[in-house]
């Protein structure tokens, strides 16, 4: 399977995060669905020229989040309910938010402030949405 | 020891330099020619250039194969390779060897031809056998000072010295009376003080070969 | 099987300015270890040491399964081994260097040989004096790839190489690791390198290896923590803090055994975590030398 895993060096993330990131949204979008194949761990080191151990920890976590399976011997795929379930999505949420918060502060934005911007962001993303649904 | 390794570097400096030795063959036979012309002057043109040419070829061959493997910093590629620093070293004096021997052998042989062959000077035969082998010991020489010192300076130095070596060797050997006697006659005479002179250039041969492979084979460091 | 491919037990070398001490080495088979220093700190030796071309005073080397200097010819036959100080024959073509290593080398690949060459866009019957520094580099390269080394030992591969030569010889490095048996150990002062590619990374200074771990526990252990203090309020004490910088109100910690619940300690004890920042393998390195030479001058 080919892979358009692209990672950067300037994003400040760990590379094992970028690469975790993109497989689920890959998950998340359909592209990749459940029971497929995904690239071995030392193919997609090769394709991203990032090391062996890089990939071999974002699968690990991926795999302890029940995004993908990794069977001894026969490589990964997608999980058969790739768990991306609300549950890990809330959670990144109220992480994200709490970033948010932080940051507003930071700037010395009322609550309100925040709360009008994050409504702002929110009803930009449903504009700028293609017509696929996403999970 | 790994004869097959050995092989290839002695043919990887044959390779390098074979067009050099073979020109100067080609220009060793025409000097011998010069020396075949006959008269004086022919003689003393065609010997000086005969000897230069050979102490030429010699220096160049060391300083190349030796102390430029260090100089063009090949030294990190050969020792790369699957060999002990002792089969490099080997493979050093005995390439070195094969290549220059032959080539100052044809040289020598055609010399000691064109003393028998021309009428009268006969009696230079065991001067010039001295001196070819004196060339040879002078060689090796650099070839050790050149493998255990690798150094640019060092070698000129050995260089230097044998050029030196030959000259002061050739006035004593001159001068030996059982040499010296009938050195101008025309008649071959081989006397044991040839003998002796021979055999002791033989033995600084071996003990300069086998001092460098001796002190090789003490190095901790190669590169 | 040996599952390493390099293993350094104690080993020492003296020079009469330098010395390199008690270095302990290890390099399991088929990952790539970033060997990082800066110029004079020791990687050159300890490479030399490893390939048998400068033999240690005391503690022993085995590589791939060979002790070193003694059994150096068995093990070279199956290491691929370019340095920055190499050099080919310049009066020779790249296909006469083709040709001399082919029979040297059982697993020489020539279909192999002849692809990188197209790759690396290296001409075989051009004479190695009229290449660019970038082109002696992917040709040295190419030589030691196509003998099918078990072991790549690359000093110093990517100096000096224009960003489109770097990038095509850490494609190549990774092609290698498709194969499970192969391993590479590389130096760099290019930290950007080795933080890519790298599974292991050791870092050495002054002739002693400061630090040797896989990649990403560096990377997790390693943390910057800005933080907020009240008037009056001190710097927490943590663990594992290497380097105290910034303001007194606005301290920033240095810290190589980070713990996500440090947050909440330094909450309870007063001071605000305003950020944990993660840290390149560039800044881990920088800090690590400092805190360790300070800790030897102090």
């Amino acid at each position: 399977m080919h892979s358009d895993i692209v990672i950067s060096q300037s994003d400040g993330r760990p590379m094992y995060l970028q690469i975790m990131e993109q497989v689920k949204q890959r998950v998340a979008v359909g592209e990749w669905a459940a029971g497929d194949q995904i690239p071995s761990i030392r193919q997609l080191a090769i394709a991203l020229r990032v090391s062996v151990i890089t990939i071999k920890r974002a699968y690990l976590e991926l795999e302890r989040e029940g995004v993908i399976l990794t069977q001894q011997g026969r490589g990964s795929i997608i999980a058969p309910n790739p768990g991306l379930s609300p549950q890990l999505y809330h959670e990144e949420l109220s992480e994200r938010l709490e970033e948010v918060a932080r940051l507003g502060d930071l700037l010395g934005l009322s609550s309100e402030e925040i709360g009008r911007r994050t409504k702002e962001a929110a009803n930009r993303l449903i504009e700028a949405r293609p017509t696929k649904e996403i999970v | 020891m790994n004869y097959s390794m050995v092989k290839s570097l002695i043919l990887k400096d044959w390779y390098f330099h074979r067009r050099a030795i073979l020109l100067s063959l080609a220009g060793g036979v025409v000097s011998l020619g010069i020396v075949a012309l006959g008269g004086k002057a022919g003689f003393f043109i065609g010997l000086v250039f005969l000897i230069s040419i050979i102490i030429t070829i010699a220096a160049t061959l060391v300083m190349n194969t030796l102390v430029g493997e260090r100089e063009n910093q090949t030294l990190a590629f050969v020792m790369s390779l699957p060999i002990s620093y002792l089969e490099y070293t080997t493979a050093k004096i005995l390439g070195n060897l094969l290549i220059f021997v032959p080539f100052w052998l044809t040289l020598v042989a055609g010399s000691l031809a064109l003393i028998v062959a021309a009428p009268v000077i006969h009696g230079l035969f065991a001067f010039t056998a001295i001196m070819a082998v004196e060339i040879l010991v002078s060689t090796c020489l650099m070839i050790a000072v050149a493998l255990v010192t690798e150094s640019k300076g060092w070698t000129i130095s050995a260089m230097i010295a044998g050029n030196l070596a030959i000259n002061v060797v050739g006035y004593i050997v001159a001068h030996i009376p059982g040499i010296a006697n009938g050195m101008w006659g025309k008649a071959i005479q081989w006397s044991p003080a040839a003998s002796i002179s021979l055999a002791t250039e033989f033995a600084l041969i071996a003990l300069l070969l086998g001092g460098a492979l001796f002190i090789q084979s003490r190095k901790r460091e190669f590169i | 099987m040996n599952d390493l491919s390099v293993h350094f037990d104690g080993v020492g070398k003296r020079y009469p300015h330098f010395s390199l001490e008690n270095i302990h080495l290890e390099l399991p088979t088929g990952s790539i270890m970033g060997f990082i220093g800066a110029n004079g700190a020791g990687k050159s030796t300890t490479i030399r040491i490893l390939m048998g071309l400068v033999h240690q005073d005391e503690g022993s080397v085995r590589v791939l399964g060979h002790s070193m200097p003694a059994e150096q010819a068995a093990a070279k036959l199956d290491i691929g081994f370019v340095s920055e100080d190499m050099r080919l024959y310049g009066q020779a073509t790249l296909a006469w260097h083709m040709d001399f290593l082919r029979p040297i080398y059982p697993r020489w690949d020539q279909s192999y040989a002849e692809e990188l060459a197209r790759r690396f866009d290296l001409k075989l019957q051009q004479k190695i004096k009229g290449l660019s520094h970038g082109q002696r580099v992917k040709a040295a390269l190419l030589l030691a790839l196509a003998r099918s080394p078990r072991l790549l030992v690359l000093d110093e591969p990517t100096t000096g190489l224009d960003p489109v030569a770097r990038v095509e010889v850490l494609d190549e490095l990774m092609a290698v690791l498709a194969d499970e048996d192969r391993t590479i150990l590389f130096s760099s002062h290019n930290t950007l390198d080795v933080e890519q590619i790298s599974d292991q990374i050791t870092f050495i200074d002054r002739g002693r290896i400061i630090d040797s771990d896989d990649k990403e526990a560096f990377l997790d252990r390693w943390r910057r923590l800005r933080l907020v203090l009240p008037p009056d309020g001190v710097v927490p004490r943590l663990p594992g803090v290497v380097e105290v910088g910034g303001s007194s109100r606005l301290p920033v910690l240095t810290t190589n055994r980070y713990e996500p619940v440090m947050v909440s300690v330094c909450n309870d004890l007063g001071a605000t975590v305003q950020a944990v920042d993660s840290m390149t393998l560039e800044e881990i390195f920088v800090a690590n030398v400092h805190s360790r030479r300070e800790r030897l001058t102090a």
